[in-house]
């Protein structure tokens, strides 16, 4: 059976060209994925969720406010009734070159299952999501 | 208000000035009299339109950062330090995008944080949250011209409270601060508010000041041909010198190929001006090109590479400035010693090949000519299809795919053309949409990326625009396979 992902981009944040790519490299590997787009509030992921009955849900952040954005979105999964769904996030999620293992940490602590930094091929994000759901 | 490309009566703007200061309560501090003494107070030397006049008749090409954070201390410290440290010829204040969503709530929290954590939570400077007060303190304490960059596709507050403390110019436009940066705004509403902030531009300059207007060129910044660039460059243009826009810079975004990028600066010059003899304006224009805007190469000395080569490019065509992009630009928003570094290599690139032009070749003759061919198609459309009114055709031209921009995020754009490198790097057009090319052109671009094709053993296909994206951020211009 076809596992369902929702794909978006959160926040006020409008790249959209990893955002088209991600679709592709998910659905070329057999996933059903739910693409929400760019700007995408916590309530839009959470909605296509329970809509779609998803597996899981990757949020993409490429201008910086990540961490502002992806902050309680574990919280409010939990209080819609979405127990333990996966939850991914990459790009360039915070202000700035930081210590990535430190971001990771931070995102991790917010209740994030696996965390990207930039540049990161959708491959090893396919790789990890399949092994997560038992593929 | 219906949508025409029409100059606005006073009585239109100041209806809607009315409603736009009580946005925030930032707005209740312009006022447009003492605004007026404050501009022509700006020494010249801080003035935008007047150091790209210089440069220009100098034939130099001026190096501007990319800049900002969220607290008022921190921004100036950034810009003095590229200032002194960086030799930038011109400043920017790089706006957050909250600001650019009009969310002015959340630059609160955004400010509140940054003063807690100790750095900056906003990717930018919440000009509207800082007001005229905060605005004129940076603008005070540099000592070069500031304009304000951002992708905002209501900047109608944004702009009073900008040139209201002195800011000489003001990036974006109705198209091009919102197919690639929205989702959902219509192109009804940004052209109309875009037309305010031209307006805005223009009654300054009826009172005898001068200010710059600068639409955003290099658009999603992702394998966009020139032409369609072009275009979209053009109408803004002529859409903001109706208004009374007198000082205007367009732009054109890095695609890679040396004659391809010499080609569409010098056919966007011509084809502009040519367009403002046309319709009766008197428009002084400068360029500006724009360092490599898709994905960098990690490695710092690698992106060094890729700035240097835009430089070269910027100078080689006689850009009036150029844009510059950091060694950080991989990994998000750089330090400021990385800014500072990105602007130095640049500088030193400019200045070397100072004077120099790429010299007129068959090669380049060809491509000024094609791109110039494949502009004036799609013009020639917008105003057909909108019966001779530039707004309202530059609307329907969108709803048609007439004009439709690669990789775009708004619902507003067809989506429908997909671009991909030929043998030699240059943009060629795989899938037309409906884009109103002659069949003579389309067939010329085909055979240029089944050339590629052959030589890399494949199909012409998607995967070789996949490979195009990423192929820079790996150190080469075309995606080969296997790289």
């Amino acid at each position: 059976m076809s596992k369902t992902i929702i794909l978006g981009v959160i926040g006020a944040d409008c790249h959209a060209v990893g955002n088209k790519i991600l679709d592709r490299a998910f659905s070329d590997a057999g996933f059903n994925v739910i693409n929400i787009g760019v700007m995408c509030s916590q309530e839009e992921f959470i909605n296509a969720a329970i809509e779609t009955n998803a597996d899981a849900i990757i949020v993409s952040s490429l201008y910086g406010h990540g961490e502002i954005d992806c902050r309680g979105l574990r919280e409010k999964c939990e209080e819609a009734g979405l127990k333990d769904i996966l939850l991914y996030a990459g790009g360039n999620l915070v202000v700035g070159k930081q210590d990535w293992s430190e971001v990771e940490k931070r995102f991790k602590e917010m209740g994030f299952n696996r965390v990207y930094p930039p540049g990161t091929s959708p491959e090893i994000g396919i790789k990890d999501l399949k092994n997560d759901l038992g593929l | 208000m219906e949508l025409k490309n029409k100059k606005w009566s006073q009585e239109q703007f100041f209806k809607v000035r009315e409603e736009i200061l009580n946005h925030w309560p930032t707005g209740k501090d312009v006022n447009l009299e003492d605004a007026a003494e404050y501009l022509k107070k700006v020494p010249e030397h801080k003035s935008f339109p007047a150091k790209l006049k210089k440069a220009k008749e100098e034939g130099i090409t001026l190096a501007q950062p990319r800049a900002g954070v969220a607290l008022v201390e921190d921004h100036i410290n950034l810009l003095t330090y590229l200032q002194n440290e960086g030799e930038a010829d011109l400043l920017p204040s790089t706006i957050d995008s909250y600001t650019r969503q009009n969310r002015y709530n959340e630059c609160e929290v955004g400010l509140e944080e940054s003063r807690k954590a100790g750095r900056s939570m906003l990717n930018g400077f919440p000009a509207v949250n800082h007001g005229v007060e905060g605005c004129r303190r940076v603008f005070e304490a540099v000592n070069l011209p500031l304009q304000a960059r951002h992708g905002t596709p209501d900047a109608r507050l944004l702009s009073e409270i900008i040139h209201a403390s002195g800011w000489t110019s003001n990036e974006g436009g109705g198209i091009s601060y919102n197919i690639p940066y929205a989702k959902s705004v219509s192109l009804e509403k940004t052209i109309l508010d875009w037309q305010y902030c031209d307006r805005l531009a223009g009654l300054y300059e009826e009172m005898g000041i001068s200010l710059n207007r600068e639409p955003f060129g290099p658009l999603t910044g992702t394998l966009v041909p020139p032409s369609v660039s072009n275009a979209v460059a053009i109408i803004e243009g002529l859409l903001a010198a109706e208004q009374g826009v007198r000082n205007l810079t367009l732009g054109y975004g890095q695609c890679g190929n040396l004659v391809q990028d010499v080609a569409a600066m010098r056919a966007l010059e011509e084809q502009a001006n040519e367009y403002f003899k046309m319709y009766g304006y008197d428009v002084y224009l400068t360029t500006v090109f724009h360092q490599w805007m898709g994905g960098f190469p990690q490695d710092e000395s690698k992106a060094f590479g890729v700035i240097s080569w835009g430089s070269a490019t910027a100078a080689l065509a006689g850009a009036t400035k150029v844009i510059v992009k950091t060694p950080h630009e991989a990994v998000g928003i750089p330090t400021k010693e990385a800014n500072a570094a990105g602007i130095k290599a640049t500088k030193q690139t400019l200045n070397l090949l100072r004077g120099q032009r790429l010299p007129m070749s068959k090669e380049l003759e060809e491509e000024i000519k094609l791109i110039k061919a494949e502009t004036k198609c799609i013009l020639d459309k917008v105003f057909e299809v909108g019966n001779g009114d530039l707004a309202v055709g530059a609307v329907k031209a969108f709803e048609l795919g007439i004009l439709d921009i690669p990789f775009a995020p708004s619902k507003y754009n067809a989506g429908k053309i997909l671009p991909a490198r030929d043998n030699n790097g240059a943009v060629r057009i795989l899938e037309f949409g409906n884009i109103p090319f002659t069949k003579e052109i389309k067939d010329f671009h085909r055979s240029l990326l089944e050339a590629r094709a052959k030589v890399e053993n494949r199909e012409v296909g998607f995967q070789m625009v996949v490979d195009d994206i990423y192929a820079v951020g790996k150190g080469f211009l075309v995606g080969r396979p296997n790289l």
